[in-house]
């Protein structure tokens, strides 16, 4: 998004004269793909220990504290954010119709697990293939007019698939009361996604939709990061720091965007589809509505653009204020226009979102103990 | 029922339609193609508008908004519509500078993304504070039936030639919209102020090397497409149901009358403004039509044909029907 090219990936870790310090190692090691799986998998999975066993045992009272099909619901957005970020952050493109691509896969979910089969892997699949098409299409007309184009265009084929989805396809959607025949059926035929995980402590992941969704959510952090540090990603970085430099180095520009942008889409595809499947229902006003591609817009930015963690930091905080936050006496009738100020600050004052406000503590941090200068 | 009158209706509603388009993608256009500034707050001006609008006309009494709770359960200055009329435009230019001054001017320089990122957050504010305060209740109001007594303002007149009847208001809403874009298209092309606009926006560094303020006029200019929108919300909102949440749903067409139009021409304005209007009303009347045994119901997909229109324009003339290359860069 901003000029400088200076960001937490764009760290070069290796070629150090003097012997590494503590923290030049544990850098080289946080950016090798199987730390950042790890880190990953931990965090998912120790996330119900540390947001709701933890704040239980210091007295924290209920209503003030997630519940686990809360984390779930925040991982499922985490996956559509980590997608719509490699777009908006690690592209430039900003698009304001990412609601296609998570409507149209929770569609196409929802109607083949009716129709078909509910086992939750072919309607990801189904809804994934779906966003893709979609993203092809829309990507491939939106893309010919660049910028503020690229945002308006994509806004009002939102609007476009929205009203066409709400009334002329209403037989097949059920229009504005949305789709309610969604059937999912075991996970492989024999794992109910609501039942009890026996082999694991209850107090961690509790029912296999967590470790579905967790493992689904790993899978999408592992692969932007080795999108990100593939030659595609250095691409896709060129193109945001300076279009017209990269087309004269001789990139085909406009295959790269258009990918970037199918990429996302396929993101915002499979958390589309786990959408449906935890929900068990297609609600229009939650999936098709542009207000979904303003709350992925809101939740990327908010975390932090240009980063594979400040996306999914963006979904939790988002996810906790929009459900939690919003119950709380005095501040939660004001919630949305809470989040709307903080919103406006971070794009005015902190363009690398919270997590660049992170970022830059813990370079802070690092000179302290003696790290590498930047 | 006879064609004629059908057809006149037809006219009459669709014009009417897309005046209300006209007026608030005239301001995004200027601003757009003189600023270079991507204004995803413009919305939030109409509704401003036709809340101010609402407020200055009426008493309305408030059931699920913070203002009833703390004790305001009827607010409104009842003052009538033609006061509201008059006061609204200049509201909303003072709002309109103060956007200029404090959101847009700072971000004349960032990338298009945080232009795009900071008015759509601030349209998200001005929704949800509207929201909190008064209530997400749809509100409405009227234009009284005569001005001065004399001159018809609303209610049904007979269309020559036939026995239908279209409302009065209508017909005023083209006719001050045409006022107002003849006004504004005269300030652009005829005076000393539109000639520096323009100049501006072929070349802002050399209009400051001839000594002329520029700031001053794009501010000028951001607040009349400001006071555009506040207008378009007080005309229109007699003839819509007013919530929050309409500044966020007339901003697509609004800007997808600016995309066919094309940037910085008022013309193109008009012109874009005008077909979708048609487009949307042509396509709700038709309602069924038997089409080689096939019966084809088109109202639901008058919403979708606008954006049908929109990428038909794209598609085949990229800067707009009226724009030129260079601006629409």
């Amino acid at each position: 998004m901003s000029d400088e090219v200076k960001s937490a990936e764009a760290t070069e870790s290796g070629e150090v004269d003097r012997s590494p310090s503590l923290y030049d190692r544990w850098a080289a090691v946080r950016e090798h793909e199987a730390a950042v799986a790890a880190l990953t998998f931990l965090g998912v999975f120790l996330a119900p220990l540390v947001l709701v066993v933890l704040p239980e045992m210091l007295g924290v009272p209920t209503q003030y504290i997630w519940y686990r099909s809360l984390i779930v619901l925040a991982l499922i957005w985490g996956i559509f954010a980590v997608g719509y970020d490699l777009l908006l952050g690690f592209t430039g493109l900003l698009s304001f119709g990412h609601a296609i691509f998570w409507g149209t896969a929770a569609y196409a979910a929802g109607i083949f697990s009716a129709n078909v089969t509910g086992s939750p892997i072919a309607m990801i699949l189904v809804g994934t293939t779906t966003a893709v098409l979609f993203a092809w299409v829309i990507g491939w007309i939106s893309l010919r007019r660049g910028g503020i184009y690229f945002a308006i265009l994509t806004l009002a084929f939102g609007q476009m698939i929205y009203y066409v989805f709400l009334s002329p396809l209403g037989w097949l959607t059920g229009g504005e009361n949305g789709f309610t025949g969604v059937e999912v059926e075991p996970l492989l035929g024999f794992l109910p996604l609501g039942a009890e995980v026996a082999v694991v402590p209850d107090a961690i992941v509790q029912t296999w939709m967590y470790v579905f969704v967790g493992l689904a959510a790993v899978l999408a952090v592992v692969v932007g990061n080795r999108i990100l540090n593939s030659p595609y990603g250095v691409v896709l970085r060129a193109i945001r720091e300076n279009e017209q430099r990269a087309e004269f180095v001789g990139l085909n520009v406009w295959r790269y965007k258009l990918m970037a942008f199918v990429i996302s889409g396929a993101f915002a595809g499979v958390a589309g589809s786990l959408y449906v499947i935890q929900r068990s229902f297609v609600p229009i006003e939650n999936t098709l509505n542009w207000t979904v591609s303003g709350e992925i817009v809101i939740m990327t930015v908010l975390g932090g653009v240009g980063s594979l963690f400040g996306p999914l930091l963006g979904a939790g905080l988002y996810m906790y204020v929009a459900n939690i936050v919003s119950g709380m006496p005095a501040i939660g009738d004001f919630w949305h226009m809470i989040l709307g100020l903080v919103f406006v600050l971070v794009v005015v004052l902190l363009p690398e979102g919270l997590w660049g406000g992170l970022t830059w503590l813990r370079e802070r941090a690092a000179e302290a103990f003696g790290g590498e200068d930047r | 029922m006879s064609v004629v009158g059908d057809l006149i209706v037809l006219l009459v509603n669709g014009l009417q339609t897309g005046a209300i388009y006209v007026l608030l993608a005239i301001g995004l256009s200027i601003i757009l193609g003189t600023l270079k500034f991507v204004n995803f707050a413009h919305g939030a001006l109409f509704v401003v508008g036709a809340y101010a609008g609402l407020l200055i006309t009426q008493e309305i009494s408030i059931s699920n908004g913070k203002l009833a709770e703390w004790g305001y359960a009827t607010i409104g200055l009842e003052w009538g519509f033609f006061a509201a009329l008059l006061i609204v435009p200049m509201l909303v230019f003072v709002l309109g500078l103060a956007m200029e001054r404090f959101v847009a001017r700072p971000f004349y320089d960032r990338p298009d993304t945080d232009q795009i990122l900071v008015t759509f957050g601030l349209a998200i504010v001005v929704q949800e504070v509207i929201h909190a305060l008064i209530g997400p209740r749809t509100y409405g109001y009227d234009v009284p039936s005569t001005a001065f007594g004399l001159l018809p303002m609303t209610g049904p007149i007979g269309v020559p030639l036939s026995d239908v009847t279209i409302n009065v208001w209508r017909l005023w809403v083209i006719v001050i919209t045409a006022a107002l874009v003849i006004a504004v298209y005269a300030i652009v092309e005829y005076t000393d102020f539109g000639l520096v606009v323009k100049a501006g926006t072929r070349d802002p560094e050399m209009v400051r090397l001839l000594g002329i303020k520029i700031t001053r006029p794009y501010l000028v200019m951001f607040g009349i497409g400001a006071a555009l929108a506040g207008i378009a919300g007080v005309v229109g909102g007699p003839l819509q149901n007013i919530n929050p949440e309409i500044g966020m749903t007339i901003l697509v067409p609004a800007f997808l009358t600016v995309v066919i139009g094309g940037v910085g021409s008022v013309r193109g304005a008009v012109l874009g403004g005008t077909l979708i209007g048609m487009v949307q009303v042509t396509l709700i009347s038709l309602g069924s039509v038997g089409l080689g045994g096939f019966e084809v119901n088109f109202t639901p997909w008058a919403q979708v044909g606008i954006y049908v229109l929109a990428v038909i324009v794209l598609l085949t003339r990229p800067q707009g029907l009226l724009g030129s290359e260079e601006v629409s860069a």
